[in-house]
């Protein structure tokens, strides 16, 4: 039938189009990792910008997020989008040779540019303090830092030690994070945050895996302290909602606080350790002398 | 009516007009604007230099999908309107959208793609494209006979069961999966893969060239299935037929640029007032005018408020929406009433 | 022409018309008539391949309906519908519809016979006027001219009518039938038609055929089939038959309740 083999010929044509091109390779993020001669670098997180000014490489910082607020200084550099959506033409005309992506970097730009011949390095969220650290050793061998950022590791660590132990024998507090409102979002025991909790002497009353929560078993569990990291007037009406639940704990004991959310959800090494004093404070401050 | 012809060829020929000089508009505009001349320039000057990144990396393969995407939502939405012989069809009501944003959610979050590679998130998509489809159309089948009423009805219900299975995902799971879902159904032309693009493109082209066999029997269609009998249609074949191109084609649509919506509903319509309702001519200039519609949206998206970009969904959204609501107003939109 | 034997069909599982049999001749031009429910669009749609029976065969011209193409069957049978529906278009464009059955596998337009065609079907039914109207702006009667155009676009051999003059008034009435009844002596093409006024089936048709409950109750000419013992059976209503004055073929007076109390007390 003529139509039949109209469609044959059709199909093959199509074919034909569809596998006559190469694939593209997957990038290694491995094989870059040992280049330091990185010059002109873009950040696509407001911490990874914050990291690379406390590493004091920010002259070689030619682009970053509009939410690249800390320090103040990068506010003044050229802006390539957000942390969840890039301007790639931006990105382009900046001539980087490098991009510091994270886990909300949209996939589709990181293969983009690779394809474009960009050297990308991920940046996954840390899970915990150790990883924290990892990361910004990563980070400063891609620019150049790696002394300067082993001595910022060794004295942070140290700092973290002499907290921990500071608090050990002091009785633990149990804690909540509460990091989202609408749905009811806490800080789980896969998060850094975790470690914020338990460095600082506290028990993370979170749950492991997903961190929607109900009030109910906020209640059940009966916090000593509860922390908020949402800001502003939403921040203030969580804690007004808290204080209906006088069952608590930590409503009784006026033991609810609100902490800026820069300071507890995207730390850097020295800020994590700024925070911990803070939330150690917090969390003892009736055994403080 | 040689005039006829003569007014069809003109039609064409302006539409083409219109698709080339919104390309060539998109190519020049960008966060940096390069001028007519430039690109000649830039083009003889070969690979090197950042405009022609720019241009031939960036911006030309957003514009050739747009062109694939575009022509195809707005093919399917002319097929799916004449079969229907219902003006708010379109694409996604059939559920196929919800189906293939369905796919993408669970291998997002089942992080299928870290494993098997970045091909599986369009794979995944059309996976469950496909399956809503055959669902729908097995359901809607009764003695051999396709129920035109009961696709819609069924289309629609698994549409509202995928959005809330969507929701659910998207409540249990984690921040950046939250994050990659939420962007892929907001819709993107961004694709870094030129497999992807050209698939986009042989398809579309693909399914226009088909449904060309069908321009005859959708004119019959507009009268009545049972108006078309008479006229000698082969309907069930051609239900049949009809509905596996606009499904498919809107199935690889949305696995490889995420829901992009109005493109399928609004630019039929508006094609229909200005050329009418004949399926010879409406199907091509429905594309051509729907890829036109794409690239202008999605240039609009990457350059309104630079360096930030707007999905280009919430572009179609209001560009589309208005076009329809002035439509409605200026010419009244007829479909099948007296 | 056309013979229909012991035929059984229906929807889903409500069988409507039971053990039909029917022989139409050439040329001839036939009226259905019957009550509602009694199966005449059921009988139209048996014939023109919308419903498979469940038993019994249809020949047209010797073939059996089933084993021929789509688009053979049309090109032989034509129907006017009831009423339309349709998209923006013309009234000329809507008639070349017409032509569909007679495209050649990979014809795209019309032909210059097509035009001429669908041209001469305009003329015939006295619309060629209108030809460059909107089909949605014409009158009821103008449409259902329209629609024979149409029907006499495709060629066909057979012309099927369900209801044409329902919903009109007098005038198009007369038009419209005496266009069938015209075409039918004139071109020799066979018409059957289904309709609700018995007068006018009486009027213009050769033979009638009376249904009642899904089953033929009577075959026959007009006055066969119009007495009034037959009608006041099926249609369950008092009537009284006398010869039309001007034609002399039966004409049925419906007695109003009033009449028959009158009648009564007399």
């Amino acid at each position: 039938m003529k139509k039949r083999q109209f469609f044959n010929l059709l199909y093959s044509v199509f074919l034909l189009i569809i596998l006559s091109s190469p694939a593209y390779p997957e990038s290694l993020e491995k094989g870059i990792e040992s280049k330091t001669s990185f010059k002109r670098i873009i950040s696509l997180g407001p911490s990874i910008t914050e990291q690379i000014y406390l590493l004091g490489a920010e002259d070689k910082l030619v682009g970053c997020t509009i939410y690249c607020k800390r320090p103040k200084e990068a506010e003044g550099k050229e802006k390539v989008g957000t942390a969840v959506e890039v301007n790639l033409e931006k990105i382009v005309n900046l001539k980087p040779d490098l991009i510091l992506a994270t886990s909300l970097t949209p996939p589709k730009a990181i293969d983009k540019l690779e394809n474009l011949g960009i050297e990308v390095v991920i940046f996954s969220s840390p899970r915990n303090f150790n990883e924290i650290c990892e990361q910004f050793l990563r980070l400063a061998a891609l620019v150049g830092k790696k002394e300067e950022a082993e001595k910022v590791i060794k004295e942070v660590k140290a700092e973290a030690y002499e907290i921990k132990q500071r608090v050990r024998d002091l009785s633990k507090p149990k804690v909540l994070v509460q990091v989202g409102t609408k749905p009811l979002w806490v800080a789980t025991k896969d998060s850094f945050i975790n470690d914020f909790i338990e460095f600082a002497g506290g028990q993370n009353l979170g749950p492991a895996g997903s961190g929607i929560y109900s009030r109910e078993r906020v209640l059940k569990q009966n916090p000593d302290v509860i922390i908020i990291t949402t800001m502003g007037i939403v921040g203030e009406n969580e804690k007004k909602l808290w204080q209906r639940y006088r069952a608590i704990n930590a409503v009784k004991n006026n033991r609810i606080y609100i902490i800026d959310s820069y300071k507890l959800c995207s730390p850097t090494p020295v800020s994590f350790i700024q925070t911990l004093e803070e939330l150690a404070g917090i969390l003892h401050f009736d055994s403080e002398e | 009516m040689k005039t006829r012809l003569i007014r069809w060829i003109t039609w064409v020929a302006i539409l083409t007009g219109i698709f080339l000089s919104i390309s060539i508009f998109s190519l020049i505009i960008g966060t940096s604007d390069i001028p007519f001349r430039k690109i000649i320039s830039v083009i003889f000057a070969g690979r090197g230099t950042t405009e022609y990144s720019i241009l031939f990396d960036i911006r030309l393969p957003r514009i050739i999908l747009a062109f694939a995407i575009g022509g195809a939502l707005s093919l399917a939405g002319v097929i799916l309107q004449g079969m229907f012989r219902n003006p708010l069809v379109e694409p996604y009501t059939l559920g196929i959208s919800g189906g293939a944003a369905l796919g993408v959610c669970l291998n997002i979050v089942f992080h299928l793609h870290r494993i098997f590679g970045v091909l599986t998130l369009p794979m995944s998509g059309f996976l469950g494209a496909i399956l809503v489809i055959i669902l729908v159309y097995s359901l809607s089948r009764r003695k051999g006979i396709l129920k035109i009423q009961g696709l819609l009805l069924t289309g629609v219900m698994i549409s509202f069961i995928s959005s809330s299975l969507i929701m659910l995902i998207m409540a249990v799971s984690r921040t950046e999966d939250l994050h990659g879902i939420v962007f892929w159904i907001m819709g993107s032309l961004e694709e870094p893969n030129w497999v992807l693009i050209k698939l986009a493109v042989g398809v579309s082209v693909f399914g226009l060239v088909v449904s060309y066999l069908f321009c005859l029997d959708l004119n019959a269609l507009s009268l009545g299935e049972e108006e078309a009998l008479h006229l000698g249609v082969n309907i069930e074949k051609t239900k049949r037929l009809l509905f596996i191109i606009a499904s498919l084609v809107t199935g690889c649509s949305v696995s490889i640029a995420g829901i992009i919506g109005f493109v399928g509903l609004v630019v039929p319509h508006f094609v229909r007032m200005f050329i009418g309702s004949d399926h010879r001519i409406l199907l091509i200039s429905s594309f051509l005018c729907g890829a036109a519609f794409l690239i202008l949206c999605d240039t609009l998206a990457r350059t309104i408020i630079s360096p930030l970009e707007l999905p280009v969904g919430v572009i179609t959204g209001i560009l589309g929406g208005s076009l329809f609501v002035y439509a409605l107003i200026r010419k009244q939109i007829v479909l099948g009433e007296k | 022409m056309l013979e229909i034997r012991g035929l059984f069909c229906g929807y889903d599982s409500r069988i409507i018309l039971q053990d039909i049999n029917i022989s139409v001749e050439d040329r001839e031009l036939l009226g259905i008539i019957g009550p509602n429910g009694s199966g005449k669009t059921t009988l139209l749609r048996a014939i023109t391949r919308v419903i498979k029976p469940g038993a019994g065969v249809v020949f047209l011209e010797g073939r059996d309906i089933w084993q021929m193409g789509f688009k053979e069957l049309a090109k032989k049978v034509a129907v006017v519908p009831q009423d339309l529906i349709a998209n923006l278009m013309s009234v000329e464009e809507f008639v070349l519809l017409g032509r569909i059955p007679h495209y050649r596998k990979f014809q795209f337009l019309e032909t210059n016979k097509d035009k001429e065609i669908a041209q001469k079907a305009l003329k015939l039914t006295d619309t060629f006027k209108l030809r460059g109207r909107s089909i949605l702006e014409i009158s009821g009667g103008e449409r259902q001219l329209v629609l024979i155009a149409r029907a006499l676009t495709q060629e066909p051999r057979l012309l099927l009518l369900d209801e044409p003059t329902t919903h009109l008034d007098i005038t198009h009435q007369v038009r419209i039938l005496d266009l069938i009844k015209r075409l039918n002596k004139e071109t020799g093409l066979t018409a059957i038609m289904v309709l609700h006024d018995l007068n006018l089936a009486s009027e213009y048709c050769q033979r009638l055929v009376l249904l009642n409950e899904g089953k033929i109750h009577r075959v026959g000419n007009p006055s066969d089939v119009l007495d009034y013992k037959i009608i006041e059976e099926v249609y369950r209503t008092v009537v009284v038959v006398q010869r039309n004055p001007i034609s002399s073929r039966p004409y049925i007076f419906i007695v109003s309740e009033e009449e028959r109390k009158r009648r009564q007390s007399l």
